[in-house]
């Protein structure tokens, strides 16, 4: 059968050979991963001797079987997990000489535009590469997932995470690699997690075995000031805000720079804050050890506390090869493809 | 060109459209719409592709019961409608073999594809009725090959009842598989090349004897 026996050297045609050569040139680095009962699941072949994988489909530490593109094996240990992101990161016990596996391009976050059309290209088994087809649904900012981790982008999917996609490769349709595919970090939405995310969690889990929390031991709700408060405090209307701690952490960051329950907490770093998430937001892995100038009302009374950002200890599970080698009931387990 | 500037380009929506239309109304043209009557009883309806010239269509075993008193019916993309003789019917292979019954004409047959050269992220269509809407046009990609003693084609395409027993092609028209179910979303079909063995051994058989007696 000639692919151009009726229509010539179509587009349609043009974008199916493209489709088939970008499938084909991002599955020399999306492997298989055997670390769970039933079906395997996908990783990605990101740095020499790394593969890139979701934490969720991880459930065993150590002697973890891969199957490369060209259907060989090879063995794998757990290098660090970051539950936050869902990302894990494996180390081949040698890199093998299967010159089938390879390092691919990569797309960066900012080519990915709503409508953009983008495969999900996983190999769930020893059978070979699979591949679906669908657009960039939606594109946005920075967030933080429902476990705490930061991700640079919210790309939203529109295709199909068939089961043992997760960890998967985002290809776009020239064949380049624009994140790690995950269905397990908005209650099944198909998400990617952008190279530049995947990058940076990479770098703190092969360098610390895990990724830095920064926190405060505070817990949080939002409260309006009365207009005659922010009028005796000189704040403008819309400032009339702020968040009520309702909570401080013992042996916290919080609790040594004399935060106390029934603060509230209007500005930090000069930043009005109406929402726990205002303060969540200067609080990024890379704060840890940084002081942060929190101004609070107190008694009718402005006044401005001075806190160094803590770092949450992760928990011993999260550690991988540095930390326990049972696991623990700490990843969300089976439920997720 | 790259896929991606190929796309990021309004002027190219035109001609994917037209180019889409044109192949929606080639494939259209082997599909037929196959129902059986029987007894007062309608059976769904499902899908069938017209796979020789002389009146032989093919679908799946599920779209016919294999049941006395129930005739196929099949109609064809032309409007002709056609009471049909079961020929032969395999439930492990989910095909049926329906012999148009008075067929004088000669009738347009599929184009036949080699399911053993397509490439995973390759573009392909079905045709089918999903749910009774005559038809209707779904595109999708290969998903995965398995090993060569597979018997199922698995297509990321979005499929319905009324698929059933229809043509899941390439681009330039020819049939690669015969639609038969979705399993966990995706479309799995029987590749061409397990439906012409079928065919010749029904035909072989029938010659013979019928494998099933309508």
């Amino acid at each position: 059968m000639s692919p151009s026996k009726q229509n010539g050297a179509s587009t349609l045609t043009a974008l199916s050979d493209d489709l088939a050569d970008a499938v084909e040139r991002a599955g020399r680095s999306v492997v298989a991963i055997h670390a769970r009962p039933r079906i395997p699941a996908s990783g990605v072949y990101w740095r020499e001797g790394v593969i890139v994988a979701t934490s969720h489909t991880i459930r065993r530490e150590s002697d973890i079987t891969i199957t490369l593109p060209g259907g060989g094996t090879a063995r794998a240990q757990l290098a660090g997990r970051d539950g936050g992101t869902d990302l894990a990161v494996l180390r081949l016990d040698s890199v093998p000489s299967d010159s089938t596996l390879a390092l691919s391009d990569r797309a960066d976050a900012d080519s990915l535009r709503v409508g953009s059309l983008v495969l999900a290209v996983g190999r769930p088994g020893s059978d070979g590469v699979s591949a679906s087809l669908g657009v960039v649904s939606t594109v946005g900012d920075k967030w933080r997932t429902w476990s705490g981790g930061e991700i640079d982008r919210f790309v939203r999917l529109d295709l199909a995470i068939y089961d043992g996609f997760s960890g998967g490769a985002l290809v776009d349709a020239d064949g380049r690699i624009a994140g790690v595919n995950c269905s397990a970090l908005a209650r099944g939405i198909p998400l990617t997690i952008p190279s530049v995310t995947v990058d940076r969690v990479v770098d703190a889990l092969l360098t610390r075995g895990h990724v830095a929390r920064a926190y405060l031991g505070v817990a949080m709700q939002p409260v309006r000031l009365t207009a005659a408060m922010a009028e005796r405090l000189g704040l403008s209307d819309s400032s009339a805000r702020g968040v009520l701690v309702v909570m401080v952490e013992g042996d916290s960051p919080a609790e040594r720079s004399g935060l106390l329950i029934g603060d509230v907490i209007i500005a930090v770093d000069g930043d009005a804050v109406s929402e726990p998430q205002d303060v969540a937001d200067h609080l990024g892995g890379e704060r840890v050890g940084a002081k942060l100038a929190l101004d609070i009302v107190r008694g009718g009374e402005k006044r401005t506390l001075a806190v160094t950002v803590g770092e949450r200890q992760p928990p011993r599970e999260s550690q991988g090869e540095h930390g326990s080698a049972t696991g623990g009931p700490s990843e969300r387990k089976g439920r997720k493809r | 060109m790259s896929a991606a500037s190929l796309l990021s380009r309004a002027s190219r929506a035109e001609p994917i459209a037209g180019e889409l239309e044109a192949l929606a109304n080639q494939v259209r043209r082997i599909t037929a719409r196959v129902h059986t009557r029987g007894r007062g009883r309608f059976s769904g309806v499902g899908a069938g592709v017209v796979w020789r010239k002389d009146g032989i269509v093919v679908t799946n075993a599920h779209v016919v019961p294999d049941a006395r008193g129930h005739w196929p019916i099949v109609e064809l993309a032309d409007g002709r409608s056609f009471e049909a003789r079961l020929a032969a019917r395999d439930e492990d292979r989910d095909l049926a073999l329906l012999v148009l019954e008075r067929s004088e004409r000669e009738h347009v047959p599929a184009d036949i594809g080699d399911a053993r050269r397509i490439r995973v992220g390759q573009l392909l269509v079905a045709v089918g009725h999903p749910f009774g809407i005559e038809g209707s046009l779904s595109i999708g990609i290969v998903h995965a090959l398995r090993g060569a003693d597979d018997a199922w084609l698995r297509a990321d395409i979005r499929l319905a009842p009324g698929n059933s027993g229809g043509p899941l092609a390439t681009l330039d028209g020819a049939v690669v598989g015969i639609n038969s179910m979705v399993v966990r979303g995706l479309g799995v079909a029987i590749p061409a090349y397990v439906v012409e063995q079928f065919v010749r051994d029904a035909l072989q058989t029938g010659s013979e004897r019928p494998l099933s007696a309508p």
